[in-house]
């Protein structure tokens, strides 16, 4: 039953421990989002529970965690919408073959290598109720997948959104985004069709069927809500709640096909109109509650499935240090390789290749999906927390290392003076 | 289109390699999920708990009866050990069951069967 009083409790305690390490963070240069992930952390076993594990029962009992998952699903499901509207295909245009190139390389490179460590960790970390192929696949996706909105986030705070280098970083996410949610939808169709005895071809039908309703229905009706904005300057409210069922029609019918809500929801925001304007207007009614309020539950609720260090005795450190060097390696170094081929310095490649290898709470949505549907078991999710955690983290101290705000400046400068 | 094809091409060939060498791996058998317990007929105590969940990373089993005690446990071959429990594994993925014996603090040592319950959609 629900005891409203815990809800409320666990609600509050969540959103002080979130902004607080997200303030501390900020003050080391660390974008807030990535303090709020590290505070999911500490609330759950991992720190916690291992110093207070009678406060930790008290607080966040087995029992009340699924109305925690509930509201931390719905905010995903707004969240993913959020990111899909900040989706804009008009971005990789200019960049050709190049960003094609690149973003492909920087998923391929990172995903063949962990199909790689899939070969080692399988054996260690899984069961046989998992395909390999399932596994691997996972592995794969999830080492090589790209948090947009944190990038974007970083890029924005660091005033590299129009450099050459943020702009080609934010094309080669997107791409590496949309791949990376595709091959995703897959590996869950692949499980889920092994556990539910429902038949492939319903799904896979149904979900080619889906997306052309999106793509050549729904989508010439969207427009409307764009007309609607520019006469009145905003979005009655009635219209934003036409906006909203949409959203969650559209992530029902991927969940109802089998694939997973935040297909649908992600999809829904991908094919809305982009005019900036309306976009941004958007995302202003949208991220405020989704990013103070209900993504922070979401972190916390990762955090709680999170216990770092259990599950394989010391040889779980060993994986983990495998996991992250195999993730930075193919990620950063995949990236970097593919950014120098397409004609940028090395440190320019370099810096792409950092700022690519940022996966952020991206990598955070995979992963629960990942355990919900037990393609991972839950030392390996603990252990690919780990490396999301670090590999987001290093971000910004190595780009600052490696592209100082000075010498962007100075270029930024140059680029100016050959212009004027 | 060179370049395409060696750089990406070439790699996706190679995790089709992988793919298929992957199918040779055997992982240890699976016991993660909600298991229900039936204590054998011989035994008349009331408070053998009437599930357990298990929580599985490879070998490595977190057994969590209904009760509250939790155990760490070892899965090896198509045997389950823990602290005070030990079962043989058998059946298939979809309707694996245990049959063993655990030790209970109230009830001491009891043979049990347990059969593990199907998974529920959108788990």
């Amino acid at each position: 039953m629900l005891n409203l009083f815990q809800l409320v409790l666990q609600i509050a305690v969540i959103l002080v421990a979130a902004r607080l390490v997200g303030f501390l963070f900020q003050k080391i240069n660390q974008p807030q989002v990535v303090g709020e992930m590290v505070a999911g952390i500490l609330l759950g076993p991992s720190l916690l529970g291992w110093l207070a594990p009678h406060v930790s029962a008290a607080l966040f009992p087995p029992s009340s965690l699924s109305y925690l998952n509930a509201l931390s699903q719905v905010g995903l499901v707004v969240f993913m919408f959020v990111v899909g509207l900040a989706l804009n295909p008009s971005e990789l245009r200019g960049y050709g073959h190049a960003a094609v190139l690149t973003s492909h390389v920087s998923i391929v490179a990172p995903f063949c290598l962990g199909g790689l460590t899939a070969l080692y960790l399988y054996p260690r970390l899984s069961d046989d109720g998992v395909s390999f192929t399932g596994f691997a696949l996972f592995m794969g996706s999830a080492m090589s997948i790209t948090a947009f909105p944190v990038l974007a986030r970083i890029l924005s705070e660091r005033g590299m959104v129009r450099s050459r280098i943020g702009t080609m970083a934010i094309a080669c996410a997107a791409v590496d985004d949309v791949t990376g949610w595709c091959i995703l939808a897959y590996i869950v169709v692949l499980v889920r069709v092994t556990h539910s005895g429902r038949p492939a071809w319903v799904t896979i039908a149904g979900s080619i069927a889906y997306v052309a309703i999106m793509l050549f229905v729904v989508r010439r009706f969207l427009p409307a809500f764009e007309g609607a904005f520019r006469k009145a300057d905003s979005l009655s409210d009635n219209l934003v709640a036409v906006v909203v069922v949409l959203v969650l029609v559209s992530a029902l019918a991927t969940e109802w096909l089998g694939i997973h809500l935040l297909f649908g929801a992600f999809l829904m925001g991908a094919i809305m109109p982009k005019t900036p304007e309306f976009t941004r207007y958007l995302l202003h009614k949208f991220e405020s509650v989704t990013v103070v309020l209900l993504l922070p539950l979401f972190f916390a609720f990762t955090g709680l499935r999170t216990r770092i260090g259990v599950g394989g005795g010391r040889s779980i450190w060993l994986y983990s240090a495998i996991v992250i060097v195999v993730a930075i390696t193919g990620k950063l170094g995949g990236s970097m390789f593919a950014g120098r081929l397409a004609g940028t310095s090395w440190r320019e490649a370099a810096a792409l290749g950092i700022l690519m290898n940022t996966r952020g709470l991206m990598e955070l949505v995979i992963l629960n999906i990942g355990l919900d549907i037990g393609v991972i078991s839950p030392a390996m999710f603990s252990i690919m927390v780990l490396m999301a955690l670090v590999t987001t983290f290093m971000t910004t101290p190595l780009l600052e290392w490696v592209y100082p705000k000075r010498l962007q400046m100075q270029q930024a400068g140059e680029t100016h003076q050959q212009v004027a | 289109m060179a370049a395409y094809l060696v750089l990406v091409g070439a790699p996706v060939l190679g995790l089709l390699g992988i793919l298929e060498a992957g199918r040779a791996i055997a992982a240890p058998v699976s016991v993660g999920g909600e298991w229900k317990i039936e204590p054998d007929s011989a035994v008349s105590c009331a408070d053998v708990p009437a599930g357990m969940s298990i929580s599985q990373s490879g070998a490595y089993a977190l057994i969590t009866l209904k009760d509250g005690e939790t155990m760490d446990g070892a899965v090896s071959g198509a045997t389950l050990s823990g602290k005070s429990l030990q079962a043989s594994i058998a059946g298939n993925a979809a309707g694996r069951t245990l049959q063993g014996t655990m030790r209970l603090n109230r009830c001491g040592l009891i043979a049990f069967r347990a059969a593990r319950q199907p998974r529920k959609q959108g788990e």
